[in-house]
C-alpha cells in the first residue's frame, strides 16, 4: 500500500470515530451538556415581562426531578432549604422578580458517573453576575444526579465549604 | 546615460524587503519557529503558569483588587507547600490535569498536623502566636482551635480587618492547593 492510500485510511478511520463519538455521547459528556443548558436557564437579562420570567423559571425546573432536595449554606448568609421541583420555580421566579439579571456559568465541572450508569455526582464553581453589582459570586456547588426517564434530572444541589 | 533607481529591480528589491520584515527570509522556518512558540506559549500558560486576575479585597494590601498575578502549578511538585506562601486554591476536586479557571487566593498560616486559632486577631499556632509582617490591618477575630488533618493547610487572607463573617479562610486539602503565586 502507498503512503498516499495509508494516510487516507488514517483520516477516515479518525473521521469514523469522531463521528462515532459525537453520535454516541457518553454519559459524563450528556451530563456536561445538561450543565451548560442549567447555566443558560439559571442566567436571565433585564427587562423581562411575567410570562417571560414564569417560563425561565419553568425551564429551570425542568432540570429538576419532582423529588429534588436543594440546601443553601453559604457563610455569613442565611440558610435556604428547597424540597420540590415546585418549591424551585417558585424560588426561581421569586429571584427574577427581586433582581435585575444574573449570568451564570459553570466554569469549572468534574463529573463523576456511578457505575450503574444511571447516578452520577457534579462538583462546580458557580460564578454568578448579579446586574449592578460590581463583585461576582463564586460558590462551589455539589449535584447528585439521576437518570429518569432517559433524562439526567438533579435530585439533590448542595452548597459545598471548600475551606472548611 | 543616466540610469534611475526605479524600475522593475527596485520594486523586487522592495517586495524582498516587504517579505522578510512579514515572514522572515525563509517562510518554512519562519511557519515551524511560529508553530513552536505558540505551542510553548500554550502548554506555559495553560498548565504551568496560570495567569489570575484578583477579584475582591480579602489580600489586601498584598494583592490589591484587580491586579494581575500568575500561578506557578511547578512548585510543588516536588517540595511541599510553606507558611507563608500565598496559594492558588481550586473550588472543584481535581480531574486530570486541567487547570482551574476560578481560584481562591489565600495566604498559607498552618501546616498538617498543627493546632490554629485565632485570639484577638492573632493566629496561633499550637498555642504560639504566629509573627506576620504581612498583616497590616486591625483585627479582632477569635475562632475555637481546629487541628490539621496530615493532609490539611490552613490558609487565610492578609485583609484581617474585614468582618470574619465575609471572609473565606479554614482548612484546605493538598490537592486543591493549585499553585504558588508568582510576583
Amino acid at each position: 500500500m502507498k503512503w498516499p492510500r495509508v494516510i487516507l485510511l488514517a483520516v477516515v478511520v479518525a473521521l469514523g470515530a469522531w463521528a462515532w463519538v459525537a453520535l454516541h455521547p457518553g454519559p459524563e459528556r450528556l451530563i456536561r451538556r445538561r450543565l451548560d443548558k442549567i447555566a443558560q436557564a439559571a442566567s436571565f437579562g433585564p427587562n423581562q415581562g411575567y410570562l417571560a420570567k414564569l417560563s425561565g423559571a419553568q425551564s429551570l425546573a425542568d432540570f429538576c426531578a419532582t423529588n429534588i432536595d436543594v440546601n443553601i449554606d453559604i457563610p455569613g448568609r442565611q440558610e435556604h432549604r428547597l424540597a420540590g421541583r415546585e418549591d424551585v420555580q417558585q424560588a426561581a421566579l421569586a429571584l427574577r422578580a427581586s433582581v435585575a439579571g444574573v449570568t451564570v456559568t459553570f466554569p469549572d465541572a468534574t463529573v463523576v458517573v456511578n457505575a450503574d450508569k444511571e447516578s452520577a455526582v457534579a462538583d462546580l464553581t458557580v460564578e454568578g453576575h448579579v446586574a449592578g453589582e460590581h463583585d461576582m459570586i463564586v460558590q462551589e456547588v455539589k449535584l447528585t444526579l439521576q437518570k429518569i426517564d432517559g433524562q439526567w434530572l438533579i435530585v439533590k444541589a448542595e452548597t459545598v465549604r471548600t475551606l472548611k | 546615460m543616466i540610469e534611475t533607481k526605479s524600475g522593475p529591480g527596485q520594486e523586487r528589491r522592495s517586495g524582498n524587503w516587504l517579505q522578510i520584515v512579514a515572514i522572515g527570509r525563509n517562510p518554512k522556518t519562519t511557519l515551524i519557529r511560529a508553530a513552536v512558540l505558540a505551542v510553548v506559549f500554550v502548554v506555559v500558560f495553560k498548565w504551568m503558569l496560570l495567569p489570575v486576575r484578583v477579584q475582591g479585597i480579602s489580600m489586601t494590601p498584598t494583592y490589591a483588587d484587580h491586579s494581575f498575578h500568575f500561578v506557578n502549578r511547578l512548585t510543588y511538585l516536588w517540595s511541599p507547600p510553606k507558611r507563608g506562601d500565598v496559594v492558588g486554591i481550586r473550588l472543584t476536586p481535581p480531574q486530570g490535569l486541567s487547570a482551574p479557571h476560578i481560584m481562591y487566593f489565600k495566604r498559607i498560616v498552618g501546616l498538617p498536623g498543627e493546632s490554629i486559632s485565632f485570639a484577638s486577631g492573632r493566629v496561633l499556632v499550637d498555642g504560639q502566636p504566629l509573627d506576620e509582617p504581612y498583616e497590616k490591618g486591625p483585627c479582632d477575630w477569635n475562632t475555637d482551635a481546629v487541628t490539621l488533618g496530615a493532609d490539611e493547610y490552613f490558609v487565610v487572607g492578609d485583609n484581617r480587618s474585614m468582618a470574619k463573617e465575609e471572609h473565606v479562610f479554614g482548612r484546605a486539602e493538598r490537592n486543591r492547593i493549585v499553585g504558588k503565586a508568582l510576583l
